[in-house]
């Protein structure tokens, strides 16, 4: 909320206004030394990691499909999506499902992390905006960066990780 | 890629279907012929393949739009030229690729010969404006017609203003107009839907029941709410239709006029007007007021009005057999002889209704006014419909998956090791019957999306009688079973290859009147459609006492298609099932009415789809039987359980015909690679899954392994896994709605809360023969 109104009194700056939009709640989780958020919002649940059913023909990220309760969803490591080095899987790692657009409508996807650390709500001077020029196609997948008490996390847009990425590769 | 060839060999195979079932004049089918070709013109040009599909179905889709605005001939040839075209059009997504430039060179030659013209350059030339430079069209001649056809075209089919002005209800405006309700228009649609759908069966009852005024009642009724609804939310044209109808009807309730063939006729043909008028405003109301249609129905009024201007002045005054004859010009008739009777017994019936219930629509069916004894079976029939509610089927098929989960529950905790280590009594006890409950409760929520067959069957009536009266031929349609249900997700899907079946029973099956005598048998063919459950699944039966197939000319067709060689002695009910292979055709003319050249491939394609399977035996001269066996439902699938490596995949049974460890002498390779079986005679292609897959088997010596025969649209493969682990009926779950993937049917949890995958055959043996 002061968040807000700071911005509006900063004036309207094109940059400060796309990160209070940006503004809010976010899970916080653990990829190596890295830590990441994505909007509480887009969070169904955190789950320990379980047996995956390998689906062939898919890329190596793909881990496979889970059985959710039910439901079958895929699941993807999101280690081996950003080309960061495999690590065994261990009593810390969590598959966080996470709803998503996909051309089809919503779907629910499996994202298996390190570890998942906290939810934090970052406001909106805290957001810096990934560079809009130069865009590596790592950079394509983040909404911005949030620097809070030294730390920097990275504020992933699920919906190209996940959504597009997915129905990209297969 | 993958993924999209897959999409575009389905929308052919759907395309090929209709092209099979449609007739000239049927609109509602080339509709959704459109509608198909749209899906493929949807499909980019990346490939050079890609981009000879896409100018072939601008090219297809222009032959299509020329026939509907009356350019073209909208004739059976023309239809058969284009199933032609979409032959080669399916031999594009073939051979991928290396493209062979003939196929391009037939389809141009199909598509000239409907009266389009097209050269191969022009074929291509279309795409390539069309998809890189919208801005040249300008440059175009006149003279080619390829990609400027496409605009006017599309905007026919959505422009109001296009429509001829000939509407008599001169509802033009009424567009914007009806649009405001949406909800109230939803129901209407729905309502309106289910009252069109009582007048056929209701006309075909009465053609048993001659004059029942019970039945006369049902089929009065829907034109009337039809006509006051539509009335009501400003849907002129419809209203005009029906309000025409109606007082043709309301003559014969009052029994001015007699229910001759032709008012029933008239009353059907209007029937399909006032549906497709209904359907067209479901389009608007899914898709956008770009779609809505203008329908020309003078003609029809102007029919209605003539008829019952005849009705009227003849049924005080004149003898019964001069309306026959003033009925005679305006409809071709076949069943004249049992006319005076029923038109006399019609209506002493009749105005004992009018005495007995003056002004009332639907009242005498409602109360079960006492009536005659003909009409009472009928009373009777109408009460045992039960009340029922309507239900939103995503609503349905969230309980069937909650149900699924429950029953895999349930054996989870049972199978506990916990659980199974307490010898409590008491608990098995418990277990038992929460057992029982559950299966109980699976059985209820299992029957819920069941229907019975009854509504597509009664269409199959509908199609006789229409058949028979085009063709000449006397036709009775008897029903067994009807009552028999199917899930509801499979009656779409199966009214097809049952149009197409019933058909080719009329057109090829049964003889005309004089045949048949001439053979010893009674003048009118009898078509028997059958249906019943049988072990797991449900079977469908087609049985006509025509002649049956030419076992001699198959034989013929086979060994000139290379199917077999001229020596081989196959017994008769194999050779027989070679009519389901692609391309096979007995009939020698194509005729109006079906054979044209894309036969029963189609068919069995359809049913295998639905993951059945369809077989034909025949007598010589006494008639020929369709079979087609179905499962009971979608949702569940009878599967064997194989391990590859740490895997497991589930193989349909119904696909697999024998599993056997081969012996090393039956296993040969050609060139090292290319492995096949020699079974009895023939040879089978091996699929190693672990290859395919990229899973570490536990054997990679093909006489260690186990190879499982499987068949799937006539192909057949040895899939080589490393054990059968066994049989368990699976509940069918897609694979979260995002991966396609080549090889795999879906997923299915299974008894220990694993998934495991589902295999699809038809894709794995597609994508070994590439």
């Amino acid at each position: 909320m002061t968040a807000q109104q700071e911005t509006v009194e900063m004036g309207l700056d094109g940059n400060e206004r796309g990160a209070s939009s940006l503004a809010g709640k976010y899970l916080t989780f653990s990829l190596g030394a890295e830590e990441y958020g994505v909007g509480i919002l887009k969070v169904r649940e955190i789950i320990g990691v379980m047996e995956i059913t390998a689906v062939p023909h898919t890329p190596p990220y793909i881990r496979g499909v889970i059985n959710l309760r039910g439901r079958v969803i895929p699941v993807l490591d999101l280690r081996l999506k950003f080309n960061m080095e495999t690590k065994e899987y261990d009593e810390r790692t969590c598959i966080i499902v996470v709803e998503v657009q996909v051309h089809s409508g919503m779907a629910q996807v499996g994202m298996v992390v390190d570890s998942v650390s906290e939810v934090v709500s970052i406001a909106a001077e805290e957001i810096e905006l990934p560079p809009s020029i130069g865009l590596s196609l790592e950079m394509v997948n983040i909404l911005g960066m949030a620097k809070i008490k030294e730390a920097v996390k990275i504020l992933l847009d699920v919906d190209r990780v996940v959504g597009k990425g997915v129905v990209a590769a297969v | 890629m993958l993924e999209d060839k897959n999409g575009i060999s389905s929308i052919l195979d759907t395309m090929a279907l209709k092209i099979l079932i449609v007739e000239p004049g049927d609109l509602s089918v080339v509709g959704e012929l459109l509608g198909s070709v749209e899906e493929l013109l949807v499909f980019g040009g990346e490939t050079e393949q890609q981009r000879w599909l896409h100018g072939m179905a601008v090219a297809f889709k222009a032959v299509m739009d020329g026939m509907i605005m009356g350019e073209l001939a909208d004739s059976a040839e023309n239809y058969e030229l284009l199933s032609k075209a979409v032959i080669q059009m399916q031999e594009v997504v073939r051979t991928g690729a290396n493209l062979d430039p003939t196929i391009i060179s037939t389809f141009v030659k199909h598509i000239n010969e409907t009266g389009y013209p097209l050269t191969v350059s022009t074929l291509l030339g279309a795409v390539e404006r069309e998809g890189t430079s919208p801005g040249v069209s300008s440059e175009e001649k006149p003279g080619e017609p390829g990609p400027d056809e496409l605009a006017p075209a599309l905007a026919s089919t959505g422009n109001p203003e296009d429509s001829p002005g000939g509407s008599s209800g001169g509802g033009s405006s009424g567009v914007p107009d009806f649009l405001q309700d949406r909800e109230l228009l939803g129901g209407f649609i729905d309502e309106a839907s289910e009252h069109l759908a009582s007048i056929e069966v209701n006309i075909l009852e009465l053609e048993q029941n001659p004059g029942n005024p019970d039945i006369i009642n049902n089929i009065f009724r829907p034109f009337h709410t039809v006509k006051g609804v539509s009335g009501f939310l400003n849907l002129t044209t419809i209203n005009n239709l029906a309000h025409a109808t109606e007082n043709l009807l309301d003559d014969v309730r009052s029994g001015k006029r007699s229910m001759d063939s032709g008012v029933i006729d008239l009353v059907l043909v209007v029937g399909d007007t006032l549906r497709e008028m209904v359907e067209n405003i479901r389009d608007v109301l899914e898709i956008g007021p770009e779609r809505y249609r203008e329908f020309d129905i003078s003609a029809q009024v102007a029919q209605l009005q003539a008829l019952r201007a005849t009705g009227e002045s003849l049924g005080s005054l004149t003898p019964v057999a001069m309306t026959e004859e003033s009925i005679g010009e305006n409809t071709e008739r076949n069943m004249q002889d049992d006319e005076p009777p029923k038109s006399l017994a019609d209506r002493a019936i009749a105005s004992e209704v009018a005495a007995t219930s003056p002004s009332s629509t639907s009242m005498a069916v409602a109360k079960g006014t006492p009536l005659p004894p003909v009409a009472d079976q009928q009373t009777v029939a109408r009460k045992t419909i039960e009340a029922s509610i309507k239900v939103d089927v995503g609503k349905l098929d969230a309980l069937i998956n909650a149900m699924g989960e429950l029953v895999i529950m349930q054996a989870l905790v049972r199978q506990n090791p916990l659980v199974v280590k307490m010898a409590d009594p008491k608990l098995a006890k418990d277990f038992s019957q929460l057992r029982r409950i559950i299966s109980d409760l699976q059985h209820t929520v299992m029957s819920m999306r069941m229907v019975p067959i009854k509504q597509t069957f009664d269409k199959m009536m509908r199609l006789a009688r229409d058949l028979s009266k085009k063709t000449g031929k006397k036709v009775d349609l008897v029903m067994e079973g009807a009552e028999t249900e199917i899930d509801r997700n499979m009656v779409d899907s199966i009214y097809d290859p049952l149009v197409h079946m019933v058909r080719n029973s009329v057109d090829h099956g049964i003889g005309t009147p004089e045949e048949r005598t001439k053979r010893g048998k009674p003048p009118t063919g009898v078509i028997h459609l059958r249906a019943y459950q049988k072990g797991g699944g449900m079977v469908i039966e087609i049985a006509d006492d025509g002649e049956g197939l030419n076992t001699v000319k198959i034989r013929e067709k086979a060994a000139t298609r290379g199917l077999i060689r001229p020596g081989d002695s196959l017994p008769d009910f194999q050779l027989n099932n070679l009519i389901f292979m692609p391309g096979f055709s007995t009939a020698d003319q194509v005729s109006d009415v079906s054979g044209r050249g894309v036969g029963m491939d189609v068919v069995k394609k359809a049913v295998e789809k639905l993951r059945g399977q369809v077989e034909v035996h025949s007598q010589p001269g006494a008639g020929c039987l369709f079979v087609i066996y179905l499962p009971l439902t979608l949702a569940i699938i009878d599967g064997i359980i194989v391990r590859v490596g740490s895997e497991r995949y589930i193989i349909p049974t119904t696909a697999i015909w024998k599993s056997l460890k081969p012996e090393p002498k039956s296993y040969n390779t050609v060139h090292g690679r290319g492995e096949s079986l020699l079974i009895r005679g023939s040879l089978v292609p091996i699929v190693r899954l672990y290859r395919l897959f990229d899973v570490e088997p536990t054997f990679t010596d093909p006489c260690e392994a186990i190879m499982v025969m499987v068949e799937s649209e006539g192909r057949r493969c040895a899939l080589m896994v490393d054990e059968l682990l066994g049989k368990e009926e699976v509940v069918i779950k897609n694979l979260g709605g995002m991966l396609a993937v080549p090889g795999v049917a879906g997923g299915t949890i299974l008894g220990d809360g694993r998934v495991g995958l589902i295999l699809d055959l038809a894709g794995i043996i597609s994508s070994v023969a590439e």
